[in-house]
């Protein structure tokens, strides 16, 4: 049986919306699968909207492009607002402090990753590494651990910080 | 053998290293930016050499020179910075120069959108200079894992045609990301059916032969070869000459050293062609990724349609044509390049979908798909039209 999970990643830049994807996409490698991640911006550095594509197989990828979200992680209201009809069969998680849901999609829940990472790890920084866990938490397509290696990998420093976030993130019980 | 994820312009510069690059020279631009900056980092660890060039003319020009000099050399650009290549392409098909050319495709005209794909040098690339009298090779990744494969390709056609090759990418090759697997030695490469021998040197006395052979070494100027080389028709030693008919037996050999040895530069993926279907969607490059997810997603339905992915696109693969067939071209612009190219090979009806900027997506070229089943024509969908 093979499998093809698509997941899409948005925000505004500076909330590290591609390292999120780069460690799926690199978590997915560490699980012995195929991945494809396509990323596209504004021209701005911070502050522009950011949107991270990543599918992940257990074969070879075919199209690369996100059409059908299984998750879709939306960390601004923009983002949200735009690309919300792509999950309509799949799972929304959004960022509670920065949107303000709809009533129109079947399957959403609000994560207070933002509010989270400022009281527990006093860096507003790991919010997207909080959310990360939680995406993980809903995958069953490779172990968590996977992702915990690839985000080790991928943080120049505060890699204790990022694995605490994501732990935080991976434990977090949503209604 | 090492699994990575990163993204197509680190994939092509360890390819090219792979390969055996001893000189890289480019200006940077968007989105190939970061193969001058990889090359700046990684090069001199391979003991090659890099150097950014005042533009893009001298960039290739450079290139020209080391290849000249028995280096593997290589350039990189967007279509901003192609355009700039005109006279030295000039310089490396006429005097018979190995280089590799790299350019990932933006939207155009002139500067149009930076970070976003276009495919609006199909043809460019096979004129990509004056004159005429020549044919091009030009390769197209559809992806990361291609456009690593294809950079290693490139410098061996390079080398055994004695002709600059052209990787036609575009900037979800150059940007995306994808895992994969990086040779770490040269019996990891041959396992990969990439093997790439030493670089020849040609040592004389007939430079230019009047012949259509392959495999002919390099010229290589200096080092005692007696080589010569100009921009001007060469004598068979390289001299310059004004001889009408050496001009045609120089031009002769441009153009069919590469037509007659074809076989070794044609490639395409043909999906779902088994049944002959009625229906055949053509395509290069990333958007022959989605085109391929269609064919399944209407196969699933019970819809009998296939795909042609162009691998190579130059010399042109007019036999995989046929004029009893419709076919549906998709490619990133509005005015239509390769689908001029497939109604001339196939002779029969082409219909095209024009997209610039992003990806069509599976939903729409299903709904197209099926309109052209239905026998209709697939008017009022966004951005279909008839082919010309």
């Amino acid at each position: 049986m093979t499998f093809r999970l698509e997941v899409l990643i948005s925000g505004f830049g500076g909330q590290g919306v591609v390292l999120a994807g780069r460690a799926l996409g690199l978590a997915a490698v560490h699980g012995g699968l195929e991945s494809t991640m396509l990323v596209s911006h504004g021209t701005e550095t911070r502050g522009g909207y950011v949107r991270s594509q990543v599918v992940i197989s257990d074969e070879e990828i075919d199209s690369p492009v996100v059409e059908k979200a299984d998750i879709f992680l939306a960390l601004s209201q923009a983002a949200y607002d735009r690309f919300k009809h792509l999950a309509k069969n799949g799972l929304t998680l959004y960022e509670s402090d920065l949107v303000v849901a709809k009533e129109d999609l079947t399957r959403q829940l609000a994560i207070p990753a933002r509010k989270l990472a400022i009281e527990e790890l006093g860096t507003e920084l790991a919010a997207n590494m909080i959310a990360m866990g939680q995406i993980a938490r809903h995958l069953d397509v490779m172990p968590f651990a996977a992702l915990q290696k690839a985000v080790a990998e991928l943080s120049k420093r505060g890699a204790e910080t990022n694995l605490a976030a994501l732990g935080l993130g991976f434990n977090l019980e949503l209604v | 053998m090492k699994t990575v994820f990163d993204t197509g312009n680190a994939a092509i510069t360890e390819a090219a290293i792979l390969a055996g690059l001893k000189f890289y020279s480019g200006y940077p631009i968007t989105p190939a930016t970061e193969i001058a900056e990889n090359m700046s980092r990684r090069l001199p660890m391979a003991g090659g050499y890099y150097l950014q060039a005042e533009d893009e003319t001298a960039a290739f020009h450079m290139a020209i020179g080391a290849s000249l000099g028995g280096l593997r050399a290589m350039t990189s650009t967007s279509g901003p910075g192609y355009v700039l290549y005109a006279d030295p392409y000039g310089w490396a098909i006429g005097s018979e120069i190995p280089v590799v050319i790299l350019n990932a495709q933006r939207v155009g005209p002139v500067s149009g959108i930076t970070g976003a794909p276009g495919q609006g040098e199909f043809y460019l690339s096979r004129y990509p200079t004056h004159g005429g009298n020549f044919e091009t090779i030009v390769l197209a990744p559809d992806g990361v894992k291609e456009a690593f494969e294809m950079t290693i390709q490139a410098f061996r056609l390079s080398e055994r045609f004695r002709t600059p090759v052209t990787i036609l990418a575009d900037q979800l090759v150059t940007d995306g990301w994808e895992a994969f697997q990086i040779p770490q030695d040269s019996y990891e490469l041959e396992a990969l059916g990439l093997p790439l021998p030493k670089r020849a040197v040609h040592w004389g006395p007939d430079f230019y032969p009047r012949s259509d052979d392959i495999d002919i070494p390099p010229v290589v100027l200096g080092r005692g070869t007696g080589g010569a080389c100009s921009d001007w028709t060469p004598t068979e030693e390289g001299y310059d000459t004004e001889e009408i008919e050496a001009q045609m037996k120089h031009s002769y050999r441009l153009i069919y050293k590469i037509r007659n040895n074809r076989k070794l530069i044609d490639r395409s993926l043909l999906t779902g062609m088994e049944d002959d279907p009625p229906v055949v969607m053509v395509s290069y490059g990333s958007p022959s990724r989605v085109v391929r997810r269609a064919v399944k997603a209407a196969r699933a339905l019970g819809i009998r349609v296939g795909a042609i992915s162009l691998k190579s696109l130059w010399p042109f693969q007019d036999d995989l044509f046929d004029q009893n067939r419709i076919h549906l071209v998709v490619e990133l612009n509005h005015d239509g390049q390769l689908v001029r190219e497939v109604q001339r090979a196939s002779g029969g009806r082409v219909h095209f979908l024009g997209r610039c900027g992003e990806l069509p997506t599976v939903t729409e070229l299903l709904e197209i798909v099926r309109a052209l089943f239905g026998g209709g024509r697939p008017r009022g969908i966004k951005n279909v039209r008839e082919a010309w």
